[in-house]
């Protein structure tokens, strides 16, 4: 099968599997049995509530209707507008959702580093203390809720040393400075959460390619060990993290969630926590599809990646 | 982490005098973790030193001592007794939350790599988009959905890490069932007329043990992060009932007052993880199992 046709055939996939959770999501929140309106406003409402809300979300209106109606609208880039504010939700998000991509980036490329380094020295140094101490810290951290390590880590760096603010309100008047003082605390809890998986990962395939010939003949061939570990074993290496670092990018839009409210951050994950609250549907529609839409976009990324990088791949499937 | 590196046998060496000295070392400290929590667990569920909600049993936010090890929270609870009583709820949710999902998850991924055709695509096809939700906006978009009637009752968090669980749980048992059904003791059981039931909780639920048991415990390991989770954000067991995250952030504004009363809930919730860590660990090794880390 040739790259293109393979590519095509994801990105089919892709689409269909995001058609399919528009569904499960209408399905969850308007299509179970029992009153929408009643659910939201609760059973105390008064007649007169309950009759706006069923109109303003179209309630009168079958489901089959009301489904294709928003995913119609969806796909033409009108996300709707939020029930607790009466703003369009697109203008609800946008900030949010490049906010929430800032911490990402910067919780990313604090992953990267710590994710690399101590692989790579537990690998360089098999079976010794280091690689056993560095495995023990991690099955720890492994086993730590990230909700406990944001809370311990503003514990120590905003509370008992305070070096570093407890609440990373940012707003359009605060520096970059500010910005990324108050992203810190955030983004190393993101970093540290996604770096335990990918380390023990990384380690064990960093340590079978370097049994494998071919590093075998590097190092015969007289090549400087450094050469022969970022050159020919690392970048073999890395293709098993890879998906490792998909499914990374899942738990990073979950983990957002968490980490943002511990810190109130002003993100996405802290938005949908608020529409939950306060049960804003059309709000947790679009926040949840966007979150879904994102790991689905990054599942793709990492299996093309992994087909470019290793082309025996591309035979196989 | 000591690298012992056992050779068990057979499966199911449970009888042998010698087994506990063959199994590796992480399974016996996690095993030894798990049975400290069970016992301490099923003490809290008949006696405490405080009652749970009882508020005045001592100053306030007087910080640990011997009579109250994990300190009082804002209202004069003991947060120890609070934490003893709390330890066999997060347990049964848990334990209740992964039994479910084993069953839904396995019986449909077993059907499903068994049977194949367009019953398989289908399944695969709904299962993947269940797992594209990240779990914890799926798990709280569940319990919105369930309305304020359920919220907050154990009932619905049991369904809802069921929920979660089953379709990762289809995906790994699907697997095994694609590759059992190639073997040739199924073809046997087709040719001898046995029925589709059958062969699949007969023939293949009993090869695939292995890979499920392993399952099983990875997820469990995870239950008690995730129940935790949804009590931190407001979305789990109803107060004053102490499940462990709901306790850490009922007392997260105490941090700088009292920090013990965030840390002890902490250490146990996360020793109990590290148990079933460990214990996964182990067992995957014992099973000759590779134990697939990630949500």
């Amino acid at each position: 099968m040739s790259v293109a046709r393979l590519l095509f055939s994801r990105i089919l996939f892709s689409a269909l599997t995001l058609l399919l959770v528009s569904i499960l999501i209408f399905l969850i929140l308007e299509a179970l049995p029992g009153d929408v309106a009643t659910r939201i406003l609760g059973r105390d409402a008064t007649a007169k509530a309950l009759e706006v809300l069923r109109s303003q979300l179209h309630l009168n209106q079958p489901a089959l209707v009301r489904y294709f109606q928003w995913i119609g609208d969806f796909l033409r880039g009108d996300l709707g507008v939020s029930i607790a504010t009466g703003r369009p939700i697109a203008d609800v998000l946008a900030p949010r959702i490049l906010n929430t991509l800032l911490l990402s980036l910067l919780a990313f490329a604090i992953y990267l580093v710590l994710a690399l380094v101590p692989a790579i020295i537990q690998a360089v140094n098999r079976g010794k203390a280091v690689d056993n101490v560095i495995s023990v810290i991690t099955l720890l951290l492994l086993s730590l809720p990230d909700f406990l390590l944001a809370t311990m880590l503003l514990f120590l760096f905003a509370v008992a040393v305070p070096i570093l603010p407890a609440l990373a309100t940012i707003s359009e008047t605060s520096t970059w400075q500010e910005t990324l003082r108050a992203m810190v605390l955030p983004a190393v809890t993101l970093a540290i959460m996604m770096a335990v998986y990918a380390i023990r990962v990384l380690r064990d395939s960093l340590i079978e390619v370097l049994r494998s010939d071919y590093v075998r003949l590097a190092e015969l061939k007289g090549l400087r060990p450094r050469a022969v570990l970022f050159r020919h074993a690392l970048p073999n290496a890395i293709v098993p993290a890879l998906n490792v670092t998909a499914l990374n990018l899942g738990f990073l839009i979950g983990g957002v969630v968490i980490v943002e409210r511990v810190f109130s951050y002003p993100g996405f994950g802290t938005l949908l926590i608020d529409a939950l609250q306060l049960r804003d549907i059309p709000l947790i529609k679009a926040t949840v599809m966007i979150s879904a839409a994102v790991y689905v976009a990054a599942n793709l990324v990492a299996d093309v990646l992994a087909v470019l990088l290793q082309p025996r791949l591309r035979t196989s499937r | 982490m000591t690298m012992t590196t056992s050779s068990l046998p057979s499966r199911f060496a449970w009888l042998d005098k010698g087994f506990w000295q063959t199994t590796p070392g992480p399974f016996r400290v996690g095993a030894i973790i798990l049975i400290a929590h069970v016992l301490f667990a099923i003490a809290g569920a008949f006696w405490t030193p405080y009652g749970f909600a009882e508020m005045g049993a001592g100053l306030p936010l007087s910080g640990a001592s011997l009579q109250h090890p994990m300190g009082l929270d804002q209202i004069g609870r003991d947060v120890f007794s609070r934490f003893m009583y709390g330890a066999h709820i997060v347990l049964l949710l848990s334990f209740a939350g992964t039994v479910l999902g084993m069953v839904a998850g396995t019986t449909l991924g077993l059907l499903s790599g068994y049977i194949g055709g367009w019953f398989d695509e289908i399944t695969q096809r709904i299962v993947e988009a269940m797992i594209s939700i990240p779990f914890l906006a799926l798990a709280l978009v569940m319990i919105i959905a369930a309305g304020p009637a359920l919220a907050g009752e154990p009932v619905l968090i049991v369904f809802v890490v069921a929920l979660v669980y089953a379709p990762r749980i289809a995906r790994i048992a699907r697997a095994a069932a694609m590759e059992i059904a190639t073997r040739e003791y199924v073809a046997v059981a087709e040719l001898r007329g046995e029925g589709t039931w059958s062969i699949v909780f007969r023939e293949i639920l009993l090869n695939a043990a292995n890979v499920l048991l392993v399952e099983f415990s990875l997820r469990l390991s995870y239950a008690p992060i995730l129940i935790g989770a949804l009590g931190f954000l407001g979305f789990g067991i109803r107060p004053p009932t102490p499940e462990w995250g709901l306790m850490i952030s009922e007392n997260r504004n105490l941090l700088i007052a009292s920090p013990v009363t965030v840390f002890g809930p902490g250490l146990g919730l996360a020793s109990l993880v590290i148990g079933f860590n460990l214990f996964t660990d182990g067992l995957s090794r014992m099973l000759g199992q590779r134990s697939v880390a990630g949500a």
